[in-house]
């Protein structure tokens, strides 16, 4: 089985579907000879031509919408953002035209936006941003984040072949980071549905994207003080597998949730909302949330890292939690 | 569509044959008739709720367009061209369902006004955020482009609209990649309340085209057989592999921006003045002129629209509501689509 | 028929007009689209054309007066003139406010004064009881006294760890039961003791776990509520005509065979929402009202009754309930149901009709307060406009919990009900 980074595995399922599907096509910025601003795209352009690897002018408005109007004529677009902080610029065509359109007269719109996002790399301000929240709250978009390789692969080609606008969220912290075994025959990994990274029995610790890499050290750390968390990756954010997150509660009675991204609006508030409806009867303590605060994502290493969620404090509010 | 593919000469298109004149009197007159039903009729007795937003004096722009599109072509409306999405085939009885909010418009309730899309006639809608159609027509033309069937695709928009960032990003990418995408304005000189002089610092928006790289011509919008004409050329272009083409239609809103607005920053005059250049009675002094149809005819005619608009207001009155659940629907399009399995009527 | 004249939204935002004039007075007869009144808003002044043809039987609302959007301004006697959608008749249906909603349920000892004690056993008068919903619930179900529990949590609140730990050393006899309901399990099924035995031969078998346990919430729900049944005859011919007519479009749209239960649930589900109270439960001395209408329905298997539950039912259509009842009693039958499907219901539906009993006296399907039962729908004479006339009739049978429910409350449920399903209108397709 190839050893892939978690970049390659997306490049190869973009590549496996183009092959599959001819109604799959590429656009955006610098993807084509120059294979996209951090090489995802390779390659592409020498194997399917310019017909389906498509370098655009900066206009992300407009490679949303043409990517809206190919995918009504029955295409599968997949489109780049750069970064996905410049997504904003195309926030209008994504939220009201895309998301929209199968609810208002039922057109289907399948396509894919996706790009690199996340922190960890001292990108700065406007090259490190966690916006899924943006997206997720907008009825008739999906929204996904890989954190494996295995997933970044199964989860662009089911992305791919679903019949709704996605958005597809790639951790750049990740992408040359992890390597793992992916199988080179066709799979893929259903949308909507989280995995349980690591089974445990007094915390279930509900995170997503790179850190779920973050909670599993935490959890490998708390073992040996004999606190045992459970880990779940929820890999599509919406529509989110409220099922995997309740059962697992119920099966822990505490309950942690962990993101990147900031506090306010993030998806810990939604999930603890959730859980307080569907599973309070459930709980042995209050829901515990660990997230980046309300602050734009600084530049300088020192700011960056006092920033972002890391192994300590996660940590610290684990075991506060456990004694609860 | 009837229409035969017109000719290869560059320059000159040939005027519109007898039948295609009465068409396009009987595609005028029918959509005058329905959008004053819509504004001043059904809309103040309360069986059209929300906003209301007619084309009146625009009319010959989207049948002087919409008449020579054959099929396999894409047309993207704005909220002014409801004679675009009759001659598409739309029945003026779906439309007024739609009007009206009943369940079996083309949107079952979920959109409102001329919203209404179905590819399988080759129609987008706009959404209210108006210019967002010019991208999404670039990506419709890029997906004809690669089928080589010499289609194309054809989005309007108003003057207002031009000035929104899309509209630029489009041409722009309209004309970087020769896309079969003819841009048409529709400058009826007033954006809700705002006249050109506060839109833009140029005399004409035909120059535009030159900008991005394309041929922009400006034509008289209240001119149907002008409109014909010049969108003519601009479609020949377009079918021909040449690129995209940007037409200015000047016209005038005989209305406010909407039924509730009663318009009062327009000076009386200028009413006046368009008033005599109404594009519907042009035509018809022409067909008198040229003997296509007498003025019996033309009398039969109006009769028969009045009793089409009468029947599917009629039809439309009778058509349910959907039930309040039905909300919940279709968020996501999945294999077991509720469009797909849940047939109208 | 008549047809409502109203005052037209004219502007997304506009809420209100005034009419400025009149252009015809009470008995005029008018065309439709004829001028009718002129009215203005604070965006635009208009002159509003007639709905409809016919006489201006009323006007409602004179000249200068200002009005809300949609309020009735003028009535026309139509001949022949469409009713407008818009102008369908206010139900006037009894209205019951519903009743306030039920704090919920708090240890006694929540009420004194908080303080922080540290972790000691049992707790103090006085003292604030530190635990959790988890630990909460565990102690209802278990019946445990958590005062007299040694909390080891922060501040000595009372774990999950701790309750399960004093359950397991409470009582051999209640720690060796594996089950979550140990109180009910451990009992025999309730039965009566004869004082002369009966002397022939017999045959004796076990109840399966099944029936003993439907055996126990049967005598325990008898024990539990204050049941009381009341019976309506309903006419069911509209129901039944629809049923006839749409049998055939239904199974071949939705794949469904249409049968009356959905028609009764969607009854019953709205039925509910005019009443709330039917859709609570009783909790010491609270009454707890539940959000969500989660509808029981009570199939008769071979082995016993089970009742599968349709979640969320107050937010289904007719179709979508129709869909939700084949789904879970066939699933029922084939013994597919998933746990979950059979819990939290707050309200139940049987019907003994399918077997052709003419009415009975349900019992009640605890924790919940009510029960609807439907007879056999047949034929019968009955008297209409003076003259025997055949419909289809059923009886409709309501036991309710007469602690929380008074008899004026059920009848006006009931005929809610009754009118719903005998002037039936609601869309199938």
């Amino acid at each position: 089985m190839p050893h892939l980074t978690y970049l390659e595995a997306i490049r190869q399922g973009i590549w496996e579907e183009m092959e599959r599907d001819r109604s799959v096509f590429l656009l955006g910025e610098d993807i084509g000879s120059y294979g996209g601003a951090f090489n995802v795209t390779a390659g592409m352009l020498e194997k399917f031509g310019e017909d389906r690897v498509i370098d655009t002018p900066i206009s992300e408005s407009a490679i949303v919408g043409a990517a809206i109007g190919a995918a009504l004529m029955g295409m599968r677009p997949v489109a780049e953002m750069q970064f996905m902080d410049f997504i904003s610029c195309g926030f209008d065509q994504i939220v009201n035209m895309a998301a929209k359109i199968h609810y208002r007269w039922g057109a289907a719109v399948p396509m894919v936006i996706r790009g690199p996002s996340g922190a960890g790399v001292h990108g700065g301000p406007f090259h490190s941003q966690s916006n899924e929240m943006w997206f997720v709250h907008v009825p008739g978009l999906k929204v996904v984040a890989p954190s494996t390789a295995y997933d970044a692969k199964g989860l662009i080609k089911a992305s791919i072949r679903d019949h709704n606008p996605v958005i597809f969220y790639e951790h750049k912290y990740l992408y040359r980071r992890i390597k793992e075994d992916v199988p080179e025959q066709d799979f893929v990994v259903p949308l909507g549905k989280a995995a349980v990274r690591r089974e445990g029995a007094d915390i279930a610790l509900i995170t997503y994207g790179a850190m779920v890499w973050t909670a599993l050290e935490a959890a490998d750390m708390l073992a040996n003080e004999g606190i045992s968390l459970e880990v779940v990756d929820l890999r599509t954010l919406l529509p989110y597998d409220e099922r995997c997150v309740l059962s697992s509660v119920r099966k822990c009675s505490k309950v942690m949730l962990l993101h990147e991204d900031t506090r306010i609006g993030g998806l810990a508030g939604e999930i603890a909302a959730l859980i307080a409806e569907k599973a309070f009867d459930d709980l042995d303590g209050p829901i515990v949330r660990v997230t980046a605060p309300d602050t734009p994502v600084p530049f300088s290493p020192p700011l960056e890292e006092y920033y972002l969620p890391n192994v300590q404090k996660i940590a610290d509010a684990a075991r506060q939690l456990a004694a609860y | 569509m009837a229409e035969a593919q017109s000719t290869k000469s560059q320059n000159k298109i040939p005027a519109p044959d007898a039948q295609t004149l009465e068409r396009m009197l009987y595609y005028l007159k029918l959509t005058r008739e329905a959008e004053t039903r819509i504004e001043q009729v059904l809309y103040r007795q309360g069986k059209i709720v929300g906003g209301v937003y007619v084309g009146r004096g625009q009319e010959a722009i989207g049948v002087g367009s919409a008449i020579q599109l054959l099929d396999g072509d894409v047309v993207l409306p704005s909220h002014r061209d409801f004679s675009s999405f009759l001659i598409r085939g739309f029945s003026l009885r779906e439309i007024f369902c739609n009007w009206m909010a009943r369940s079996n418009g083309p949107c079952r309730g979920r959109d409102n006004t001329l919203h209404i899309g179905d590819m399988s006639r080759g129609v987008i809608p706009i959404i209210s955020h108006l210019g967002d159609t010019c991208p999404v027509a670039c990506g419709v033309g890029m997906v004809l482009k690669w089928r080589q069937s010499g289609n194309v695709a054809l989005v309007h928009f108003g003057e207002g609209t031009s000035s929104r960032g899309d509209v630029h990003e489009a041409m722009n990418m309209a004309a970087v990649m020769k896309l079969p995408v003819i841009f048409i304005c529709n400058n009826n000189a007033y954006a809700y309340s705002t006249p050109t002089e506060k839109q833009y610092a140029i005399k004409d928006l035909d120059v535009r085209g030159a900008a991005y790289g394309m041929p922009g011509v400006k034509v008289d919008g209240n001119d149907v057989l002008a409109v014909y004409s010049t969108i003519g050329k601009a479609l020949e272009r377009a079918r021909s592999g040449q690129g995209p083409s940007f037409v200015e239609c000047k016209t005038f809103r005989m209305t406010g921006h909407s039924a509730h607005d009663s318009a009062e920053y327009v000076p009386k005059e200028l009413f006046e003045q368009w008033k005599k250049k109404d594009p519907i009675l042009r035509l018809q002094k022409v067909l008198l002129a040229q003997n296509v149809m007498n003025k019996k005819q033309i009398d039969i005619l109006d009769g028969e629209i009045r009793k089409q608009v009468d029947e599917a207001i009629a039809g439309a009155e009778a058509s349910p509501f959907p039930a309040g659940a039905e909300a919940l629907q279709a968020v996501y399009c999945d294999a077991d689509c509720w469009w797909k399995n849940t047939p109208l009527e | 028929m008549p047809t409502n004249v109203v005052m037209p939204q004219m502007g997304e935002s506009v809420a209100e007009g005034t009419i400025i004039k009149w252009l015809k007075k009470p008995g005029d007869h008018v065309e439709r689209d004829e001028p009718l009144f002129e009215i203005t808003t604070d965006k635009v002044d208009a002159e509003i054309p007639s709905p409809a043809e016919g006489i201006l039987a009323k006007i409602l609302a004179s000249e200068n007066e200002t009005v809300a959007v949609n309020t009735v301004v003028a009535i026309i006697d139509g001949q022949g003139a469409p009713e407008s959608a818009k102008a369908v008749p206010e139900t006037s249906t009894v209205a019951v406010k519903p009743m306030p909603k039920a704090t919920s349920t708090k240890p006694r000892a929540e009420s004194s004064p908080a303080a922080t004690a540290p972790p000691r056993a049992p707790v103090q008068a006085g003292e604030k009881l530190r635990s959790s919903p988890l630990v909460r619930r565990i102690a209802r179900e278990h019946n445990v006294d958590l005062s007299l529990i040694r909390g080891t949590g922060l501040g000595g609140r009372i774990s999950k760890k701790d309750v399960i730990k004093f359950l397991e050393g409470r009582t051999p006899a209640i720690a060796e039961i594996p089950a979550a309901k140990p109180a009910a399990s451990q009992k025999p099924a309730p039965s009566y003791e004869p004082v002369i035995p009966f002397s022939g031969p017999t045959h004796v078998a076990a109840m399966s776990p099944q029936r003993r346990l439907v055996a126990e919430h049967m005598i325990a729900s008898k024990r539990t509520s204050a049941h009381v049944t009341t019976v309506f005859e309903v006419d069911m011919t509209r129901v039944v005509n629809t049923r006839e007519q749409m049998a055939g479009e239904f199974e071949r749209t939705r794949g469904l065979k249409l049968t009356y239960t959905p028609f009764i649930a969607r009854a019953a589900v709205e039925a509910i929402k005019q009443f709330p109270i039917f859709n609570s439960s009783v909790e010491g001395t609270n009454i707890v009202y539940k959000q969500a209408i989660n509808l029981g329905i009570a199939v008769a298997l071979e082995t016993g009754l089970i009742v599968p539950v349709i979640k969320n039912a107050g937010e289904k259509d007719f179709a979508g309930m129709a869909r939700a009842v084949q789904d879970l009693a066939s699933r029922a039958r084939s013994k597919h149901l998933n746990v979950d499907e059979v819990q939290e219901g707050t309200f139940t539906i049987t019907n003994p009709g399918v077997f052709g009993s003419l009415f009975g006296t349900p019992i009640i399907n605890q924790p919940q307060v009510a029960i609807l039962g439907a007879g056999v729908i047949e034929k019968r004479p009955v008297i209409r406009d003076d003259a025997i006339a055949i419909r289809s009739m059923a009886y409709l049978m309501l036991t309710f919990d007469h602690r929380v429910i008074d008899g004026a409350v059920a009848d006006q449920f009931m005929a809610y009900l009754k009118n719903r399903l005998e002037t039936w209108q609601e869309p199938v397709l």
